[in-house]
């Protein structure tokens, strides 16, 4: 069993991963990723997924539906981390996959993958308490920063984690962006990770506040303009785990099964085969296990040592 | 008392104050009797209305008729489960007993008020199961809204004996009396007033004991439902010492897990009330305040973490506030500061070395104490905040991290204090250095004759040196210290400290004071064009960078004052420690001392990671310090050399790229001394060596470069007026960079066409392999068409005899406009900003830099 391996074993369990591993995977997987392209080539077959949000269980659950990782290529469209109490176990282990079966795995950067929201949203919170310090999340950060922005399946299947981006509407285009920073509140990389799609005429203000709200004649332009001809985009919560729209040139996916412990949605991956079929699989949350099988109630770690 | 299973009824608390039924038999309201007969409202006369209370104790709505005093329009006893209605402010509406409906309109409102308050009080005192509801129509007009005014609450049952059936009960009514207000308070007065929460902690022992699992998940979700009526006390009491562990229990159950059980008791018992102190309390008040802090931030962090919405987390967060406002007030009050900061006295050190190890551990843990209260001290508001922080200061805050920054040798103690320190300069920069100028003041006017400062043996020494002191520290750890999170939280600390905005805290207005000092100070300006590169210099002469604050006159003199310590502390900066912090850039052949020790240093990853931060910080001082200031720095040095030569393939292509950003960013700046000088020295070569590396893949090295062109490009073609190729971009947020870009299309020379057009003579063969890049063929066009030698715009610029000639490379140079370029900067990618730093996208660079070129040339 290689240290990989090891570290993989753990993870899967829940367990403490000490801090200087945790750095050296991030150095490895910085390597890793320099060599994707903002918009990486992936081929069929291939499993779609969406947002994770730190639901290690169920992102296990996933793994189990849909094949595994040692049988099955993977996009992940971002969004791995905050809300769910095991955002960093689910980081790293989509990581050490990613180390481990490089051509197999596939991350893409979401809108939570970003120094910011994570100090609100509950991955900077949840490692400081599993480490008594930012550490941690900082390598993290570092490599959020290195991570693709899209994909292109044979071709074919544009991925995303938010949507378009009226800055720049062809594939070679955004390729001219240096994606090593953190999210910037507007331009082209900030809309690829922040847009939503929408029954709209044109592009639209968006109420999150970032990114844009683009519709069906914005849709069409994309495909036809890039030779592709679906979409396929994650964050937003589909009580279904996914949504077709747009003539079933887009697609949401959405793959964090009772979403925040609490929404009682379903959660779907969309496999691509080689002749470009959508197959979905629909799958629930079920109750978390420790290592040895007993079930546990997922919650959030109490903080170390109070010296007051 | 009722029976188990019974809802009690009504245990309002009974007044007994017979007397104020007296006080109710008001004055009489004038008032329309009607009666509902065959489903119409009839008029049966007008008069006086009264509410009256007998001597057996009933009590009766009067009405005597205004004609004739003595007669009687109505009586009707207040009794039984009568419902009065209010419907809007004149009208009291109800059903008799005897089933006859009737109706009193007031003339006045004040006189429904009057009968109103009668009824509330007959029902709080005499006939307890009648009720008073208010009926209005709702704000749209259409269907109407019922409030209860008062009547009888059904509570649960708060018998010591407890079963699944009273459970069940208690946990319906106490989710139906959330529906109206003044059930929700009468419950919440019960649980408050009596001891019901306790009746369910002994019954839950009980329950736990005989393994009774459905009334163990009906108490749960009894407190569950408790929790939501987001009430304060209740929520407090919950966390009392001889409750927290009854309530934790019962919420160990959830009917969502309906096979596991949480184990908060456990975790309570062997962590939670036992802190660790490493100064002994003495204040019992604080300690339980402590410990309600704890339990509450345990409830909302663990226990309730899937169960809380918005409304009890935000109550559960402020309570939890007050409490830390508190706590940190008390610690200010006592001895406790100055007996946790003696630790660190230099001389307190015990003899024996088992003690000696004891007392090591205390130091260490008080440096986790310190910061825990400083991050404690975060969400308290911000003059709280600067109160504590200077009491801090004042106590001798720095005599800790002298400690931990020279003694103390583990890099988590030390991250710990950097953490500490990084809390207090984000809050306020000048605070530290405020407190300390502060006491040289006292020192120096005997003001504080017993103020012990042994930290400090020179006083003249902390007139400039407190913040450079920091500064020192800091960049003596990022050069040595090896821990990569270390390193990364200095860095952040170097950021906040060196950030000229942040320098000068929320004075309106000046945030460019930088910028403006440097157009200001014009000798200095003057002085520059003499200045070589730094080819020639032997070493700083420290006076040039003082500066000249004759125009200070007219400022206030506090904000004169202000400046001028902005100025000293800046200068201070390159004076003193950029040499030191940038050592591993500054260029070998100008400091001979330090070629010997750097060929020590070893070429590991290590050190890559280490010059990764320190080429952002060199980003970051180019983009956000005064120009001249940072740039003769820069130049004089060779950093930009060391920094282009980080670009070549011995290197960790993280760093590789992270210098090719620098550059990027060094060009932004629009700079005319900075563009001849890498054009001059070569500088670029490396970036088109890591491009041939990169030419045909698709990564990030491609994806970085293909940026920089971009740049170039863009900055070109707003300067050329040439939009036609920017048709596609379709939001048309570029039409008035356009516009004003034709204006000036006949200053097509500027720093991004020399460089472009360097770039295409001097890199053309590998430019035109990549022609898949999208605007590759604009720079081609652009970079061969035929320009003019001195072309004709030198003549706009009359007067002016600033030309700086670069000739080592054959090309001519034209003295450009020295435009205003402070505003002009590029979101430098990898500086992290932790606040919110405005984005200038290049369209927006395009435009600010066509305005101020119009700016400097009319």
């Amino acid at each position: 069993m290689t240290d990989l391996d090891k570290i993989i074993a753990s993870l899967r369990e829940g367990k403490h991963i000490p801090e200087e591993t945790v750095f050296k995977l991030c150095l490895n997987s910085q390597e890793l990723l320099m060599n994707e392209g903002n918009v990486t080539h992936v081929d069929t077959p291939v499993t779609i997924c969406g947002d994770i949000h730190g639901q290690l269980h169920d992102l296990l659950t996933l793994f189990e539906k849909s094949g595994g990782v040692e049988k099955t290529r993977y996009i992940f469209l971002g969004d791995f981390v905050d809300r769910g109490f095991y955002s960093l176990e689910s980081f790293l282990l989509l990581l050490c996959y990613k180390l481990r079966y490089p051509d197999r795995i596939t991350l893409i950067r979401g809108n939570h993958e970003t120094r910011q929201i994570t100090k609100v949203y509950g991955f900077y919170d949840e490692v400081v308490r599993k480490y008594g310090s930012s550490n941690v999340w900082r390598y993290c950060c570092e490599v959020f920063d290195y991570l693709s922005l899209g994909a292109i399946i044979n071709n074919s299947i544009f991925c995303v984690h938010g949507g378009l981006s009226p800055d720049m509407t062809t594939v070679d285009e955004i390729r001219t962006i240096d994606r090593k920073q953190e999210v910037p509140h507007e331009g082209a990389m900030c809309d690829l990770l922040w847009s939503d799609p929408e029954d709209v005429d044109t592009w639209s203000l968006s109420p999150r506040g970032a990114g844009f709200l683009f519709g069906k004649r914005e849709v069409d332009q994309f495909l036809e303009k890039n030779g592709v001809e679906l979409i396929a985009r994650a964050h937003q919560l589909v009580m279904e785990g996914y949504k077709e729209m747009f003539d079933g040139g887009l697609v949401t996916v959405w793959s964090a099964p009772n979403y925040c412990y609490r929404c009682g949605n379903v959660a779907a991956v969309l496999k691509i085969d080689d002749d470009l079929n959508r197959e979905y699989t629909i799958f629930e949350a079920v109750q978390a296990q420790n290592e040895v099988g007993n079930a546990i109630i997922p919650t959030k770690k109490s903080q170390m040592d109070y010296f007051l | 008392m009722s029976l188990p299973g019974t809802p009690t009824t009504s245990p309002t608390p009974m007044d007994e104050d017979i007397e104020q039924t007296v006080s109710i038999n008001s004055e009489p309201k004038r008032v329309k009797v009607y009666v509902l007969e065959n489903n119409e409202w009839k008029d049966t006369g007008t008069g006086f209305c009264v509410g009256e209370v007998d001597e057996s104790k009933f009590a009766y709505l009067v009405v005597s008729d205004e004609d004739s005093p003595n007669e009687t329009l109505l009586k009707s006893k207040l009794e039984g489960n009568i419902e009065y209605q209010r419907q809007e402010e004149t009208l009291i509406v109800w059903k008799d007993l005897a089933g006859k409906d009737i109706a009193l309109s007031f003339e006045e409102s004040m006189g429904c008020d009057a009968l109103c308050e009668f009824i509330v009080h007959v029902q709080r005192n005499i006939e307890s199961n009648i009720s008073l509801v208010t009926v209005k129509s709702s704000d749209n007009g259409l269907g109407s809204v019922h409030d209860i005014i008062t009547g009888p609450v059904t509570l649960p049952s708060n018998d010591p004996e407890q079963n699944g059936q009273t459970l069940l009960e208690a946990l319906k009514i106490l989710n139906e009396n959330t529906s109206f207000d003044f059930l929700k308070n009468e419950t919440i007065e019960f649980i408050l007033q009596s001891n019901y929460v306790d009746t369910l902690i002994s019954h839950f022992h009980n329950a736990e004991e005989e393994k009774i699992p459905k009334d163990l998940f009906l108490l749960s979700n009894i407190i569950k439902t408790l929790i939501l009526y987001n009430q304060r006390d209740i929520l407090e009491s919950m966390v009392e010492d001889d409750r927290i562990m009854g309530i934790v229990g019962i919420l160990e159950y959830d009917t969502e897990y309906p096979t596991s059980k949480a184990n908060h008791r456990k975790y309570l018992e062997s962590r939670g009330p036992n802190f660790k102190e490493v100064i002994p309390l003495e204040n019992e008040d604080l300690k339980i305040i402590m410990k309600k802090c704890f339990r509450l931030q345990f409830l909302k962090d663990v226990v309730l973490v899937r169960f809380l919405d918005d409304h009890n987390f935000s109550l559960i967060s402020e309570i939890v506030m007050d409490l830390e406002t508190c706590i940190i007030d008390f610690l200010q009050v006592g001895t406790f500061l100055d007996r946790l900061i003696v630790l660190y006295d230099t001389n307190t050190l015990p003899d024996s070395s088992s003690e000696r190890e004891k007392f090591v551990q205390k130091r260490k843990d008080g440096i986790r104490l310190l910061q825990q209260c400083v991050q404690m001290s975060i969400s308290l508001d911000a003059l709280d905040r600067s109160k504590f922080y200077k009491t801090l200061v004042r106590k001798g805050l720095f005599k800790v991290l002298d400690y931990a920054f020279h003694m103390e040798t583990d890099s988590n103690v030390r991250i710990l204090a950097t953490d500490t320190i990084i809390t207090i300069i984000e809050h306020d920069i000048l605070l530290i250095h405020n407190v300390q100028n502060e006491d040289s003041f006292k020192q120096q006017h005997k003001l504080a004759p017993d103020d012990k400062c042994s930290s400090r043996n020179n006083a003249q020494d902390y007139s400039y040196s407190t913040d450079s002191k920091l500064l020192l520290i800091l960049s003596t750890i990022l050069l040595s210290d090896k821990s990569p999170g270390l390193r990364e939280q200095v860095v952040q600390a170097l950021n906040t400290l060196l950030h000229p905005e942040g320098c000068l805290g929320n004075n309106e207005g000046s945030c460019d004071l930088m910028g403006r000092c440097s157009n200001e100070s014009k000798d200095t300006s003057e002085d520059f064009p003499s200045f070589g590169y730094g080819l020639n210099s032997d070493s700083i002469n420290l006076n040039n960078y003082h500066y000249n604050n004759d125009d200070m006159n007219d400022l206030d003199a506090t904000e004169s004052e202000f400046k001028f310590q902005v100025k000293e502390y800046f200068a201070n900066f390159y004076n003193r420690i950029a040499p030191i912090l940038f050592e591993p850039l500054i260029k070998r052949e100008n400091i001979p001392k330090m070629s010997e020790r750097s060929g020590k240093i070893k070429k590991t990853r290590k050190d890559d990671l280490l010059l990764i931060h320190l080429v952002k910080l060199v980003s970051f001082v180019c983009t956000e310090h005064d120009r001249v200031l940072s740039r003769r720095f820069i130049l004089e040095n060779g950093i930009l050399d060391s920094v282009s030569k980080l670009i070549n393939s011995n290197h960790i292509l993280q760093l590789r790229l992270t210098a090719v950003r620098c550059i990027k960013n060094i060009i932004c700046l629009d700079d005319k001394y900075y563009h001849r000088y890498m054009i001059s020295k070569n500088l670029y070569s490396p970036i088109f060596k890591l491009l041939q590396e990169n030419i045909d893949k698709n990564n990030l090295a491609n994806s970085c470069i293909q940026d920089f062109f971009r740049i170039i490009i863009t900055e070109c073609r707003v300067h050329q007026g040439d939009n036609h190729n920017r048709g596609e971009d379709g939001n048309g947020t570029h039409n008035i960079s356009i516009n004003i870009a034709k204006v000036k299309s006949n200053s097509n020379r500027t720093n991004f066409t020399i460089l472009n057009k360097y770039l295409v003579q001097t890199y053309g063969n590998v430019l035109r392999k990549a022609t898949y890049i999208p605007f590759i063929q604009d720079m081609l066009e652009i970079g061969e068409e035929n320009q003019p030698e001195h072309s004709s715009f030198e003549n706009s610029l009359e007067g002016d005899t600033d030309s700086v000639n670069i000739s080592s490379d054959g090309l001519t140079s034209n003295h450009l406009e020295d435009i205003d370029v402070k505003n002009v900067k590029r979101l430098h990618s990898e500086i992290e900003h932790f606040g919110d730093d405005p984005h200038y996208s290049s369209d927006k660079l395009a435009f600010k830099k066509s305005v101020d070129q119009m700016n400097a040339s009319t």
